[in-house]
């Protein structure tokens, strides 16, 4: 497999705050990676750096065969970008925005004419090309700026938390376009999220990244499989924690847990929950709700960093 | 508190953010000295043939004669801030959060106007000092100083309350700050540069009508010729008629605004 | 593979400059209010300089008798600066809405996208420039000069304006945002005031003489005024589109190296 992305000990300082601490990462060529973390990680600033838009303060870097120090001009030319923010122009059409970045890419008048339209249709903007983006929704700005990422057909595609803001739709309708370009045109996606489902469900390989730090990486299956043990959670009420967690810490190792609750990663799987029932009991520990999930995202996160991931849905 | 004094309070509160308000600005401060004393500085340079001109006034030197413009210009930086704070505090949504609090309307206003005035009054100051500094004589004393300090507090407010009347009315900072290319064009159309005598065709027409030449010529003939009190009640009656003018028509637009349905 | 394989060479870079400043005149015109400062100021400036400062053609030695032909072309010029500014300012606009970023992705090196917006700024200087002439015509503008009078203003003014829109990008680039703008404009009042925009130079004494000398604008006020006062001279003319020249170079070498130091 080649890698189409290869980073060694990239940092990124701004003046005292580091926000990007030595990571190295590699992407192969036609992988949907995913790069997860919470705000404020250090993900949108590897994207620029990444992307040419904001130079290192160390490492390096080579993006699509060319390196990030000597030839951005030429990564430039390979890369589609959707930033945080969409970098639109509100004082422009839609369309003409489509044409400027064809213009920018090299994309020939006859190319645009039909591929123009597509691309409008393909993120449902037809209606709304010839308004200025000024009267745009954020979700509709979002979708353009996707467009604009896509003119010139890149054979690899940033994406800085393509669906935060977006409603359910917008979002499955993102992801079905994300595993099409990479389905069909083998589109190599380097794609950052805070969302954990987003991960999961799109990336063939996921980097955890914390505080400027990549703290793990590998496919969903291999992470989940490095928390090991299901996660048991028991709502007691707040007085009663503290008995509980003394109970608990002889069926497995302590996670963390929300007020009012305890939580263990529980050994010997599911055959043991009986067990931890008989023992909360003996202890005269009253039971309100009881729960057994197999290790998410969130678990592994929360391994890493002994922290929930925030955006991660409540787990009652 | 008594009414009267709560807003006293409240305005002099609002003053004081508004003065601090500006010296964070020091950016956008700094110009509106250094612009003004620049420009004094080359015409008094450029123009040292024009005394000579038959109808200019006795003077030793243009920065006698020019004074008063370099302080009317230099406070006309600062004199659409009033209002151009206030469009930002529309803009932002802090003016719907001061009305809804107990601070009366009035102070809302005057507190703008009020810190303006003050930095205004500041600056005036330190121009006649560098003028004094650089050979420049006021005739009428220190008396004829407090005139100026006072007329330049007066005319500021007199323009902050047009500023204020277009924030209230348009709710846009963008739409205020417009306007000081105005304010700009209205100094050089008086007698600010040069005398009105010495002019020809409509703009000596326009010059003469323009209210603040007549502010400028009393001033003027209170640094070059001495105390006069006719002189010191024009420079100081006119710019306070106007800023009682512009203020009333500040407060009803806000009091129209807020009956608006 | 991808589609933009036309991304490269000098008729790639010319087309992106050509798309960056039909942009820029776009949004002019989608947003005219954005150009009021840049025309109406001159055409104040010509009208307030001829009225206020008339009685400068009595004394002698002035270099004419008509007011016009004097304040004319420094009311261009410095329109022609506020045009450089404006262009400056819409890179500040980007910078400040993000859609900078969408610029800087551009395939290639940066260069195209400085010659777009100094060659907006550039188009954007006939405005101004043509506004005062055809005021001034009307107050009495005489070209003893001929049409090679407007020629030589008409260099002066463009180049005035990529002048001032290198600056103000240099400066920009460094402080992304709009209110750096103030900065650039203060400096072209100030570089203005210390020339020869409202006597000739034989009227300065002792320190205004020495900046107005050293002031590289100095030349090329005198560039943009000559036609207007007599006829051309090639001694007038070299020092001018020197001036220009130089100007241009060191700014636009400044402005290169902040875009190039922002993002590679």
């Amino acid at each position: 497999m080649t890698a189409v992305i290869e980073a060694t000990g990239l940092e990124r300082r701004f003046g005292d705050i580091v926000a990007v601490d030595g990571i190295d990462l590699r992407v192969d060529s036609g992988e949907i990676f995913g790069f997860l973390g919470p705000n404020g990680a250090g993900k949108s600033t590897v994207v620029r750096i990444l992307t040419t838009l904001l130079r290192p303060t160390a490492g390096s870097a080579s993006v699509g065969g060319f390196d990030l120090a000597t030839r951005p001009g030429d990564i430039r030319r390979l890369i589609g970008v959707a930033l945080q923010d969409a970098a639109i122009d509100p004082l422009m059409t839609g369309r003409e925005l489509i044409r400027l970045q064809a213009v920018l890419h090299g994309i020939s008048r006859n190319a645009v004419r039909t591929r123009g339209p597509e691309l409008l249709e393909r993120v449902g903007l037809t209606g709304a090309a010839d308004r200025r983006v000024a009267t745009y929704s954020g979700g509709m700005r979002r979708r353009l700026d996707l467009a604009l990422a896509l003119v010139h057909e890149p054979e690899i595609l940033f994406l800085d938390e393509p669906t935060t803001g977006l409603d359910p739709t917008s979002r499955q309708a993102l992801w079905e376009e994300v595993r099409r370009l990479n389905g069909e045109h083998g589109t190599t996606v380097f794609l950052t999220t805070q969302y954990l489902e987003e991960a999961d469900q799109l990336a063939d390989r996921i980097a955890i990244i914390d505080q400027g730090r990549l703290v793990r990486e590998g496919t969903p299956t291999e992470l989940k499989a490095t928390v090991g043990a299901p996660t048991l959670r028991v709502e007691v009420g707040r007085d009663n924690v503290g008995t509980a967690r003394t109970v608990l810490a002889e069926f497995g190792s302590e996670r963390p847990a929300l007020e009012g609750r305890a939580a263990i990663g529980l050994l010997d799987g599911a055959a043991r929950v009986v067990d931890v029932v008989r023992a909360l009991d003996a202890a005269g520990v009253p039971l309100v709700h009881l729960e057994l999930d197999a290790p998410s995202l969130d678990d592994v996160f929360a391994d890493a960093t002994g922290r929930r991931l925030e955006g991660a849905t409540d787990q009652v | 508190m008594s009414g009267l004094r709560l807003m006293g309070v409240q305005t002099l509160e609002l003053a004081r953010r508004s003065v601090v308000n500006e010296r964070r600005q020091l950016l956008s401060v700094t110009p509106g000295l250094v612009f003004p004393l620049l420009l004094a500085a080359v015409y008094s340079q450029q123009f040292r043939r024009v005394l000579a001109l038959p109808g200019f006034p006795e003077v030793d030197s243009f920065l006698d004669f020019v004074l008063p413009a370099c302080v009317i210009q230099a406070v006309s930086f600062g004199a659409t801030a009033a209002g151009s704070e206030l469009a930002l505090d529309i803009e932002n949504g802090f003016l719907d959060r001061l009305l809804a609090s107990p601070v009366a309307r009035v102070p809302i206003l005057l507190g703008r106007l009020g810190g303006s005035s003050v930095v205004a009054a500041i600056k005036t100051v330190i121009i006649i000092a560098v003028f004094l500094f650089f050979g420049a004589e006021v005739a009428g004393g220190p008396a004829a100083m407090l005139v100026i300090v006072g007329m330049s507090s007066l005319l500021v407010l007199a323009v902050g309350g047009i500023a204020q009347v277009m924030a209230i009315r348009t709710g846009s900072q963008e739409a205020v700050n417009a306007s000081f290319p105005l304010i700009f064009v209205t100094i050089f159309m008086s007698s600010a540069f040069f005398p009105t005598n010495l002019m020809s065709g409509w703009f000596r027409v326009v010059a003469e009508n323009n209210p603040l030449t007549w502010v400028i010529d009393p001033v003027r003939r209170l640094v070059i010729e001495g105390w006069a009190t006719g002189d010191a009640v024009q420079a100081l009656g006119l710019p306070a008629i106007l800023a009682a003018a512009t203020i009333g028509a500040a407060l009803l637009s806000l009091r129209r605004r807020l009956a608006a349905p | 593979m991808t589609k933009a394989t036309r991304a490269t060479g000098w008729g790639h870079g010319w087309a992106v400059a050509r798309a960056v400043c039909m942009r820029g005149l776009r949004r002019v015109l989608a947003r005219p209010i954005l150009i009021m400062p840049t025309l109406v100021m001159p055409v104040f400036f010509v009208v307030s300089f001829t009225g206020a400062f008339s009685a400068l053609t009595r004394i002698e030695g002035y270099g004419t008798d008509n007011v016009y032909n004097w304040m004319a072309p420094y009311a261009a010029l410095q329109g022609a600066v506020f045009a450089g500014v404006g262009g400056a300012a819409s890179a500040a606009d980007d910078l400040e809405n993000g859609f900078f970023d969408r610029l800087l992705l551009t395939p290639g090196g940066r260069f195209p996208l400085l010659a777009g917006t100094i060659g907006y700024s550039g188009v954007r200087s006939l405005i101004p420039t043509t506004a005062v002439l055809v005021v001034s015509y009307f107050g009495g503008l005489a070209l003893p000069g001929g049409p090679l009078g407007l020629v030589s203003l008409y260099t002066a003014t463009v180049g005035m304006a990529v002048v001032f829109c290198l600056i103000g990008l240099a400066i920009v680039y460094r402080m992304r945002t709009m209110r750096s703008m103030m900065i650039v404009q203060v400096l072209g009042f100030s570089l203005m005031f210390l020339s020869i925009g409202q006597v000739p130079i034989r009227f300065l004494d002792s320190w205004l003489h020495t900046a107005a000398r050293v002031n590289p604008l100095t030349n090329v006020l005198r560039l943009a005024r000559q036609g207007f006062i007599g006829d051309l001279a090639w001694s007038v003319t070299w020092p001018g589109l020197v001036a220009v020249a130089a100007m241009t170079l060191g700014a636009g070498f400044a402005a290169h190296r902040g875009l190039v130091k922002m993002a590679p």
